[in-house]
């Protein structure tokens, strides 16, 4: 259950939330864009882009699906299919939300261009259960870039990854959000603590379902917050590159 | 903006693959309505080849068109003719002289024509009805029988030939009518029940084998007790057959379908989403599950039920005709909900025509030349399963 949640992302700002199991992590994410829906509540998205300093006030509770798939997108943890398509169509779905029936040639343009910047070409025609775990994640973040959302959404986008996959992921989607000319964030649900430090600019500390924490990693990863949180040991420390670096000693 | 005119490899590619979809199924419409024609011409009379029935249709074209004035004068004699008795080309060629005998003609026009007519309408529903299903339940192996329409039918049909429970009164659409009602207030349990608790693709299938099972006891227990000139009648429908629809029933099954047909197009790309990734997945493009699954469960619903309360039950269509499809034009619904229709009305037209011709004169029901062509396609299904996972 949430309570109280309140935080503010700029644009083209990444956004971890950590917490334990449980927290409220992926429940947050699913209650953005319609999967969970409140019991009681209201969700609003307050947006203002820093240039303009234009706000515009949306109320989530307002918007049907296919409005919030227009602004934002979600990427599930993995997607498993009995009814495998080409990639090249996968990525297709995510212009859903923008097609009423034929798809237009800019459609097109739009996924091999994303294929392209996630270096995805060459599998463009394979089908998609027969690629591997990392490249099927990728697909499945082509096709939230495809969507063109205005807020991208991931829900432990590593975890059924390998390490290296892992990195490549985290640096793919920190160039996403840092690359786009226009305004874009990702709101990353995550349990990796290292990760989360390692590529987001904020972070959200959730504790039984409550916001105990937000902030730059170095303001809320701090040990007695991990301590209470996780109820871990830690050291942290700087490392040369700026960025916080979690090491774990014992269980308290 | 050039680089959109410019158009890049990959979408090029992706044209042409669009392309080569169409045409397959162009193709493979061409072949199906050359083997409707050709299974005009087959059959077990012996003055009834294939030349003599083809020179006889024809003529009968030509003299149609010829004498259209004739047709237009007596439209509207035709017209009520229809719609109160029998509707046949006796009344739509009134007045013109028939190039065949009168037995010729009775065999073609009264026999044959609305038996391939109706394997053509019924193999598109449920071919088309099987593939929605497949696509919103996200399993590969369910059919449009599977949430317990068929059970329904047969527990309506059950009630009206045993018990003599009848909805209508009318004796030649006693039985119709009932399979048709009772199927539907089966799968309007279910619906019901998903609207109570929120329930998923797989619960659904679960709650039709149950309602499955519960019909299935009730209909044994009738069985028990029935008489066996009723237990005889209740086989013999259950064995579906595409001699029981005329015309008239046919054309009454095609008007249904050609209401549903676009609403199931329209559907295709909610479908693409909610068949390739799932729940959430779909959410993310838009897309409300358990909305638009009621939805299709319904609209299938309609299209199975209109088609088995006439023929009787006819399974195996619904399972192997988006199957087939799958492998020729892939999993994008616009194109796989044609071409099922295209190769759902293949199979019926070639069962329908193999059961009437193998052991001529004996005639094999449609529903049965299916179930024997069937078990080992099933077979062949699940094996090609376990190999990919």
């Amino acid at each position: 259950m949430l309570k109280d949640i309140s935080f503010s992302i700029k644009s083209n700002q990444v956004v971890s939330i950590l917490g334990v199991n449980g927290a409220g992590k992926s429940t947050l994410i699913k209650c953005l864009n319609g999967i969970l829906k409140p019991k009681a509540g209201k969700i609003k998205i307050i947006s203002y882009f820093e240039n303009s300093a234009e706000i515009n006030l949306v109320d989530i509770s307002s918007l049907d699906l296919v409005g919030l798939s227009k602004v934002m997108s979600y990427v599930p943890q993995s997607v498993r299919t009995s009814f495998s398509m080409d990639v090249f169509d996968v990525v297709l779905l995510g212009r859903k939300p923008h097609i009423k029936w034929r798809i237009t040639d800019k459609d097109r343009h739009k996924v091999s261009e994303t294929l392209r910047y996630l270096n995805l070409e060459d599998f463009a025609f394979r089908k998609f259960d027969q690629i591997s775990g990392g490249e099927r994640q990728r697909v499945v973040i082509a096709k939230a870039i495809a969507q063109d959302p205005n807020l991208f959404l991931f829900d432990e986008p590593t975890s059924d990854l390998d390490l290296k996959n892992q990195i490549q992921i985290m640096k793919c989607i920190r160039e996403i959000i840092k690359d786009s000319e226009s305004p874009k964030s990702a709101l990353i649900a995550i349990h990796d603590i290292n990760t989360a430090a390692r590529y987001s600019d904020k972070i959200i500390l959730l504790q039984n379902g409550s916001i105990k924490a937000f902030g730059s990693p170095k303001e809320v990863l701090t040990e007695q917050n991990i301590a209470d949180v996780f109820g871990v040991k830690s050291s942290v420390v700087l490392t040369e590159e700026n960025y916080i670096r979690v090491l774990i000693d014992d269980e308290i | 903006m050039d680089s959109i005119s410019n158009m890049d490899s990959i979408s090029i590619k992706h044209i042409e693959k669009g392309k080569n979809q169409v045409l397959i199924i162009l193709v493979l419409g061409i072949l199906t309505f050359i083997s409707s024609v050709f299974a005009l011409g087959l059959g077990s009379s012996k003055n009834l080849d294939m030349l003599t029935v083809w020179k006889i249709v024809l003529f009968d074209i030509y003299d149609f068109f010829i004498n259209i004035d004739t047709v237009l004068g007596n439209v509207w004699y035709n017209l009520s003719g229809c719609i109160t008795s029998s509707c046949d080309t006796r009344s739509l060629m009134h007045g013109i002289e028939r190039e065949g005998t009168d037995i010729q003609n009775s065999m073609i026009y009264d026999w044959r024509l609305p038996r391939i007519l109706a394997a053509i309408v019924g193999g598109i529903a449920l071919a088309v009805a099987g593939s929605l299903m497949q696509g919103c339940l996200g399993n590969p192996l369910v059919s449009p029988l599977t949430l317990g329409v068929a059970s329904g039918a047969a527990l309506g049909a059950a009630l009206a030939i045993v018990l003599g429970f009848t909805i209508l009164s009318v004796p030649a659409l006693a039985i119709v009518a009932n399979s048709f009602i009772f199927s539907l207030i089966v799968v309007a349990i279910i619906i019901q029940l998903g609207k109570m608790r929120s329930i998923s693709a797989e619960s659904y299938i679960l709650v039709g084998i149950a309602i499955t099972f519960i019909c299935g006891a009730i209909v044994s227990t009738m069985q028990y007790f029935a008489s066996d000139a009723q237990l005889s009648q209740l086989a013999h429908w259950s064995f579906g057959s595409l001699s029981r629809p005329n015309t008239k029933n046919v054309a009454f099954m095609a008007l249904i379908l050609i209401a549903l047909l676009p609403t199931a197009l329209k559907w295709s790309w909610d479908l693409n989403a909610l068949s390739m990734g799932g729940d959430e997945f779909a959410i993310s493009t838009g897309v409300d599950p358990d909305k638009i699954r009621k939805n299709i469960l319904i609209v299938s619903a309609l299209m199975t039920s209109i088609i088995i309360a006439f023929t009787g039950l006819i399974g195996f269509v619904g399972l192997a005709a988006p199957h087939m499809s799958r492998l020729v034009v892939g999993n994008d619904f616009r194109k796989l909900i044609p071409c099922s229709a295209i190769f759902g009305s293949f199979l019926m037209i070639f069962a329908d025509t193999l059961g009437r011709t193998l052991f001529a004169p004996v005639v094999i029901p449609v529903g049965v030349m299916l179930s024997i062509i069937g078990g080992p396609f099933f077979l062949y299904l699940l094996l090609k399963r376990g190999d990919h996972h």
